[in-house]
C-alpha cells in the first residue's frame, strides 16, 4: 500500500489538487467560501513589490519620453542642444505636474459631490489573465475599504471591489463579462445592465426590445443596484440591432472611462450613497 | 532545498511580472502565460509533489489578482502540470520545438479547462467564444517564450544539481 502511494505520489496529489480546486470554486460560487487563507497573504506580500513595479514603469515611461525628446533635437548645434534638454525636461517635468494636478484636482472636486466617506485609491497591479478583467489598488480595509463598494471617476463608472485585504483591494473591472451595473438611456430613461463581454466589448443587456434605445445614447448610473451613486455617466451607445425575434435588443457601448489607463480612483460605499439619495 | 527555493523565487516572480509588466507588452488583450509555461516546465522536467502544490498555488494566485471566484485557475493550472506530467511519461521531450508545441497544446487545455468548469459554475455570458477568440494568439506567445524560459529554468537547475552532487 505504501509502495503505491510512494510510486503514485505525483498523480495522487495532482487528482487531490483537481478535486480540491473544483471544491473552492463550487464553494466559491455559490458564495460559501467563509476564509481564504492563502489570497490575504499573497496580496500583502505582492503589494510593495507591485508599487515598486509601477513606479519603475513610471521611471522607464520618463526615460522613455526623455529619449524621444532628444531624438527630435538631435540636428540642433550642441550650445542649443543643452539649453533645449534643460528646458526640454523641464516642461516635462512641468506637464507632468500640471497633468497630475488637474487629474487630482478633478478627482478632488468630484469627490465633494460624491457622499462622505469615499476613498481616493491609487492602481498598483494589473490583471494577471487574458480572460478577467480587474485590477489592484493600494488602499484596503484599514483605509475604510470594504467588499462591495463601487470604484468611479471623474469620468465615469470604473468597477467594484470585490475582495479586501487590510492594505489592498481588488476590483472587478466594467469590462469584466461578471460584473453588471444598473443604467438608464440619459435621453429616455430605458433601463438595462451595462456588463463586459469577451465576444463583443462592452454590451448593455436586457433593454426590452421595445425601449427607445439610439446610436448616441449617453448611459447613466441609476442607482437602483445601491451600489453606484446614481447619475454617473457609464458609457455611450455605439450600435443598436434589433432582430426579428427575441425579447430584448442588442446594443453595444463605448465606456466613458477606459480601465486599462487610469491611475487613480474614488471607492464609494454604498451606504453613504443611499444615505446622500 | 535550494532547488525548491529557486523554483519558489520564480514562481514568485512570475507572479509578480505577470500582474505588473506583461500587460504593458504591445500584445492588444493578451496577457503572456509565463504560469502557464512554469507549470508544463515541472510537469516535463520536475515532477515531484512540491511541484503539483507549486501549480496548484500559481493558479490560485492568478484567481486571488485577477478571476472573479477563487480555484478557476488553480483547477486549470493542475490539469495542465498533470497533462505536462502524463505526457513526459510517454515521450522524451528534451528538445525547445518539441517543448514549444507542449506548452502549445498545454495552452490549449487551460483554454478548454476555463471554459468547461466556467460554464459549470459561472453564469458568464460568451465565455467560451472570448476563449476561442484569444486562446490561440496566447497559446502562440507562451509557445514562442517555451524555449527562452525552460533554457534558462534547466540552467538554473542543472547549476543547484552540480552543486548538491560535488565531484
Amino acid at each position: 500500500m505504501i509502495a503505491f502511494l510512494r510510486r503514485n505520489q505525483v498523480l495522487l496529489t495532482s487528482f487531490f489538487c483537481l478535486l480540491f480546486s473544483l471544491y473552492i470554486l463550487s464553494a466559491a460560487a455559490r458564495g460559501r467560501l467563509r476564509g481564504d487563507p492563502i489570497g490575504p497573504i499573497l496580496l500583502v506580500l505582492m503589494r510593495p513589490l507591485q508599487i515598486g513595479a509601477q513606479e519603475t514603469v513610471a521611471k522607464l515611461k520618463e526615460i522613455r519620453q526623455g529619449y524621444v525628446t532628444l531624438r527630435g533635437i538631435a540636428s540642433e548645434n550642441e550650445r542649443l542642444k543643452g539649453r533645449i534638454m534643460e528646458l526640454e525636461a523641464e516642461r516635462n517635468q512641468l506637464l507632468e505636474v500640471e497633468a497630475t494636478n488637474r487629474r487630482l484636482r478633478d478627482l478632488l472636486e468630484f469627490r465633494s459631490q460624491l457622499p462622505a466617506g469615499s476613498v481616493t485609491a491609487a492602481v498598483i497591479g494589473n490583471s494577471a489573465s487574458t480572460w478577467f478583467h480587474s485590477f489592484i489598488l493600494d488602499k484596503g480595509s484599514a483605509d475604510g475599504v470594504v467588499k462591495g463598494m463601487a470604484v468611479v471617476s471623474p469620468v465615469g463608472v470604473v468597477g467594484q471591489v470585490v475582495a479586501v485585504t487590510s492594505k489592498s483591494a481588488k476590483v472587478l473591472l466594467i469590462t469584466d463579462p461578471h460584473s453588471g451595473v444598473d443604467v438608464i438611456v440619459q435621453r429616455s430613461r430605458a433601463r438595462g445592465i451595462v456588463s463586459g463581454s469577451l465576444d463583443s466589448g462592452t454590451i448593455l443587456k436586457y433593454a426590452k426590445r421595445s425601449e427607445d434605445v439610439q446610436e448616441g445614447d449617453r448611459l447613466i448610473t441609476s442607482g437602483l443596484d445601491t451600489i453606484f451613486p446614481k447619475g454617473l455617466l457609464a458609457g455611450t451607445v455605439t450600435k443598436v440591432r434589433k432582430k426579428s425575434f427575441g425579447l430584448f435588443q442588442y446594443v453595444e457601448v463605448a465606456l466613458a472611462v477606459d480601465p486599462s489607463r487610469i491611475e487613480e480612483v474614488l471607492v464609494v460605499s454604498a451606504e453613504a450613497t443611499q444615505a446622500k439619495e | 532545498m535550494k532547488l525548491s527555493l529557486l523554483f519558489l523565487l520564480v514562481g514568485f516572480l512570475v507572479v509578480l511580472l505577470q500582474t505588473t509588466f506583461l500587460h504593458l507588452l504591445p500584445l492588444g488583450p493578451i496577457v503572456p502565460d509565463l504560469i502557464l509555461v512554469l507549470c508544463v516546465y515541472w510537469g516535463l522536467n520536475h515532477p515531484t509533489v512540491g511541484a503539483v502544490l507549486g501549480s496548484f498555488l500559481l493558479g490560485y494566485s492568478v484567481d486571488v489578482f485577477s478571476s472573479p471566484v477563487l480555484g478557476l485557475n488553480a483547477f486549470a493550472m493542475s490539469l495542465v502540470f498533470l497533462a505536462a506530467y502524463l505526457s513526459s511519461r510517454c515521450i522524451w521531450i528534451h528538445n525547445p520545438l518539441l517543448s514549444a508545441a507542449v506548452v502549445f497544446f498545454a495552452s490549449w487545455i487551460k483554454g478548454a479547462a476555463l471554459i468547461l468548469v466556467g460554464s459549470l459554475f459561472l453564469a458568464a455570458e460568451g465565455l467560451w467564444i472570448g476563449v476561442l477568440k484569444y486562446i490561440f494568439l496566447e497559446a502562440l506567445v507562451a509557445a514562442m517564450l517555451a524555449p527562452w524560459v525552460f533554457s534558462l529554468l534547466r540552467r538554473g537547475q542543472s547549476y543547484l544539481e552540480e552543486v548538491r552532487m560535488p565531484l
